[in-house]
């Protein structure tokens, strides 16, 4: 009965209560975000390794994958060696090589010509990128990134032209393939532009050689990537030996720098719903301190006031949370898709990862601390000499 | 222990003060409030406490119901050592064995009159039902039996008393403490108040009032006057 009191006193002072609950809304938003932007790169980007289904990469001696222009040497020879190992199903050579794609002269439309990130594969073995339409290359053939589709007027069955431009060092290149299908290369980040062909086309049209700029593992069911990845090290002398835990501990300390800020902020949210609801309480508790001290002359016990009060902050919080929750998961999109310009991460990585979960656990911070910020001046007021709270309330 | 707390003293007395004394701490320096007091309540008595303001009533009332506790002697409630009970278990007490009525009523503004009387009876652990039962008649009782979902905004200051004194009645008590239960109120509705008073001691309720109306004093059946923390007469 008193508890229902409680949040009869809410709806009693409408305005003070909008604005504790627009308050107490806001920082909850906060605290979602920040629940959902720490950690959340770190485990949508593991998601995504783990997703391809490659268990190691092997990438030129003392680099990781995508981390240099380094390149390995010998593929056909790797590639030997490794099938000498009985854990490894299958290996994913990456050949990387910028490259100008050009359409091919059309008396009814303009010419197009763009940067492009080249990527020699084999269609066969890969865990790059996901077929959305076509087939994957053959010989003569390339494969479109979706957004480049999207920007040009290309379209599967067309011929486009390859072309590197020349250098002090570099020859001036060109030849000629057929758009064989359109993919989603799920490792590009938003400004690449990739385009996949075999590998040994690429070999051949950048003139590189017997290279690959690394290569993706398939073990077999069961193995222990350690112990593989200890074999292969033994092995092959020339190259690093990544497991997937490994790379994701690597991006976890290169990201850590957004699980501190969203600690930071995280904290600041909960420490201003912590003032703001006690203050509110505070000013609501002393605003009634007679009624208090009249209830406690009565012999109402100390707890059931405290559980009356505790329930209004409480219910302030309950409200006040579920807009919050709403409200930052929509400022979350908001901001992943101003973050998802973040240059070289790739695309299908995101940095707010909604799960149940993660707003669950910032309903339940919110609600102890709600309710530890309401318990503090009620368990004052009810702890204050009842006779001596008489005397200054009684005329 | 029943919801209407423990067996009353069959011995006739509710309350006995023996040379009681309090003394409060003001700014540094000590403020003797009582000097020495002692006096019993007997099962029915209907006492008014009156003097001057600051004289010691109300600190007096608040001794007699435990709602405090002496510095130096003691009282006995219903046979029970005040002094030595615990602040809850004092709580306790009042909430099954003293009905306090306030100057200013204290009654809870968003509740309605049928639930601020009930608020005592669920703290005793009461049902729904019977809560609801009781404190209709308690209601009917002072005569607010056809206001009993109007809330204290809705209310005279004289119904909004009533509705105070109902609650004091609500789980049964030894005794009644009014503090200065007509100081908001004006003469007829004193009046009234008054009339409430003599009626529920008639029907066997001991009642004490502490008091600046001289009015309602000389209705009460004893009357003993403090005047600079000692009794007079």
């Amino acid at each position: 009965m008193l508890a229902r009191t409680s949040l009869r006193e809410l709806r009693h002072r409408p305005l003070r209560t909008a604005l504790a609950l627009t308050g107490v809304a806001v920082a909850t938003a906060m605290l979602v975000d920040m629940l959902m932007l720490g950690g959340g790169i770190q485990r949508s980007f593991e998601e995504l390794l783990r997703s391809r289904g490659y268990e190691l990469r092997l990438s030129p001696r003392g680099t990781l994958p995508f981390d240099t222009e380094a390149t390995i040497s010998g593929y056909a020879e790797l590639r030997d060696a490794l099938a000498s190992v009985p854990e490894v199903a299958g290996v994913a050579p990456v050949l990387a090589y910028s490259i100008s794609v050009e359409t091919t002269d059309s008396p009814d439309e303009p010419q197009t010509s763009l940067r492009a990130l080249a990527l020699g594969i084999d269609p066969r073995e890969q865990g790059l990128l996901r077929l959305l339409e076509g087939e994957l290359p053959g010989s003569g053939e390339v494969l479109l990134d979706r957004r480049t589709i999207e920007e040009t007027p290309l379209s599967v069955g067309d011929t486009v032209d390859l072309r590197v431009a020349g250098g002090l060092d570099v020859a001036a290149r060109s030849g000629r393939a057929r758009v064989s299908g359109i993919a989603e290369f799920v490792f590009s980040a938003r400004e690449d532009r990739p385009i996949a062909l075999p590998l040994e086309d690429l070999q051949s049209f950048s003139e590189m050689g017997d290279v690959v700029s690394f290569a993706m593992v398939r073990l077999t069911d069961g193995s222990e990537p350690d112990r593989v990845r200890a074999d292969i090290t033994a092995r092959i002398d020339r190259v690093e030996v990544t497991t997937l835990t490994g790379i994701v501990t690597e991006a976890n300390e290169r990201l850590s720098y957004f699980r501190q800020l969203a600690l930071i902020l995280g904290s600041v949210s909960l420490v201003v719903t912590a003032l703001l609801v006690g203050t509110i309480m505070a000013v609501s508790i002393s605003e009634r301190l007679g009624t208090i001290a009249a209830l406690r002359a009565i012999g109402i016990p100390r707890m059931r006031i405290l559980r009356a009060l505790t329930a209004e902050s409480l219910a302030l919080c309950a409200l006040a949370g579920l807009a919050g929750l709403g409200l930052g998961v929509v400022v979350a999109g908001v901001l992943e898709d101003i973050l998802s310009d973040f240059p070289g991460l790739p695309q299908a990585v995101d940095f707010f990862v909604m799960r149940p979960s993660t707003l669950l656990l910032a309903y339940l911070l919110l609600l102890l601390v709600g309710a530890g910020a309401g318990l503090v001046p009620a368990w004052r007021a009810t702890g204050l000499e009842v006779a001596s709270l008489l005397h200054a309330e009684e005329p | 222990m029943s919801p209407a707390g423990p067996a009353r003293d069959t011995r006739g007395v509710i309350v006995v003060a023996t040379d009681v004394t309090r003394d409060y701490r003001m700014s540094g320096s000590i403020v003797r409030a009582l000097r020495g007091v002692s006096l019993s309540i007997p099962e029915g008595d209907f006492l008014a406490i009156t003097g001057p303001s600051g004289s010691g009533k109300s600190t007096l009332l608040h001794l007699l119901g435990g709602v405090d506790v002496p510095t130096a002697g003691n009282v006995r409630f219903l046979d029970r050592d005040l002094g030595s009970m615990s602040v809850e278990a004092r709580a306790s007490l009042r909430l099954r064995e003293v009905g306090l009525v306030f100057q200013r009523f204290h009654l809870l503004p968003m509740l309605t009159a049928l639930e601020n009387v009930e608020l005592p009876l669920a703290a005793v652990g009461l049902g729904p039902g019977e809560r609801r039962a009781r404190a209709e008649e308690r209601l009917v009782r002072v005569d607010l039996g056809d206001r009993l979902d109007h809330r204290p905004g809705e209310l005279s200051g004289g119904q909004r008393q009533r509705v105070a004194i109902a609650r004091a009645l609500a789980n049964d008590p030894a005794i009644v403490l009014a503090d200065e239960p007509t100081g908001e109120l004006d003469r007829s509705t004193s009046r009234s108040v008054l009339d409430l008073f003599r009626r529920l001691n008639d029907d066997g309720t001991t009642i004490v009032v502490a008091t600046h109306d001289l009015e309602l004093a000389e209705g009460a059946r004893r009357r003993l006057e403090v005047v600079d923390g000692r009794v007079e007469a």
